[in-house]
């Protein structure tokens, strides 16, 4: 019988086990990378990096995760600040996810080969109604869990979550068959 | 199509997009960075009182079965007093020192 991630962070504070806390970064690695790889723009590299930064602090901090949201919650928060203090690190938290959704959100414009891409769609999102939506809309979060993730009022998240379904139901529309 | 269903459709669409990312030795790469374990103080003791053992039967069977200890303290006894003198003042130096690094080492550990 599958371990659960509860049984997997129990081991791993009673016995330090390698194995334990190895099991839980192959249940989440892909949920935690490909968040990143989303949130830093399809850096795949530099979305690993961040990813091994997120498991590594989970590791030395699992003490402080006491059960009360899920283990992935918990993860995705510390995902999200690894990106956030890489992003400023970069000097690129703010003000060009704007930029660039303004310059290139017209539809008329969009390379006619991304035209139906979803995912294309996402990048153009301003940062913060863009990991409002991956984290609810693909991620399956919950508002409240994504408040927690993302350290904001959830009114804010319920906000963020609509308008970037919004903008990409307009994008997707935009870019339908002519 | 009414408003729910078309954001049951994106959110499909969004989960679709979220394909399963392979892991490729990730997880591998992860627990080798992991801190090493620490050896367990009592798993410590026992090596080092099993080490102490085996080499007081070792020393016990070279020295051929005497008392090598008795021996010892009255081959000391016989040297002359500024040697015992320098021999005692030597070893508490040496305890000292170790003393003095321990704690040294202790609380440089606790300042980091």
């Amino acid at each position: 019988m599958a371990l659960t991630d509860a049984d997997l962070v129990a081991r791993v504070l009673l016995d330090d086990d390698h194995h334990a806390f190895a099991e839980l970064v192959r249940n989440h690695q892909s949920s935690v990378r490909g968040l990143l790889r989303q949130l830093v723009r399809a850096d795949v590299s530099l979305a690993d990096d961040l990813a091994q930064e997120t498991f590594l602090r989970a590791y030395k901090n699992l003490r402080s995760f006491r059960g009360e949201a899920r283990f992935s919650t918990w993860l995705y928060r510390i995902a999200y600040n690894c990106f956030r203090e890489e992003a400023r690190k970069r000097k690129e938290l703010v003000g060009i996810d704007e930029a660039q959704l303004e310059a290139t959100h017209d539809p008329q414009t969009t390379d006619p080969a991304l035209r139906h891409d979803l995912a294309h769609a996402l990048q153009l999102l301003p940062l913060h109604e863009r990991t409002a939506v991956l984290l609810c809309c693909q991620n399956g979060l919950s508002h409240d869990e994504a408040a927690r993730v993302l350290e904001i009022p959830l009114g804010t998240v319920k906000t963020n979550v609509l308008r970037g379904r919004e903008k990409l139901k307009r994008s997707l529309a935009a870019w339908g068959p002519n | 199509m009414d408003e729910n269903s078309q954001e049951d459709l994106l959110d499909a669409r969004l989960r679709e997009e979220a394909a399963y990312i392979d892991d490729a030795g990730f997880t591998g790469r992860v627990v080798q960075k992991l801190p090493a374990r620490p050896v367990r103080h009592w798993l410590r003791a026992v090596i080092l009182l099993g080490l102490t053992l085996v080499a007081s039967v070792i020393v016990y069977f070279l020295s051929g079965d005497t008392w090598f200890i008795a021996e010892g303290v009255a081959r000391f006894t016989l040297l002359p007093l500024p040697v015992i003198w320098l021999c005692a003042a030597a070893a508490t130096g040496l305890v000292m020192a170790g003393g003095l690094a321990a704690a040294l080492s202790k609380s440089g550990a606790r300042l980091k």
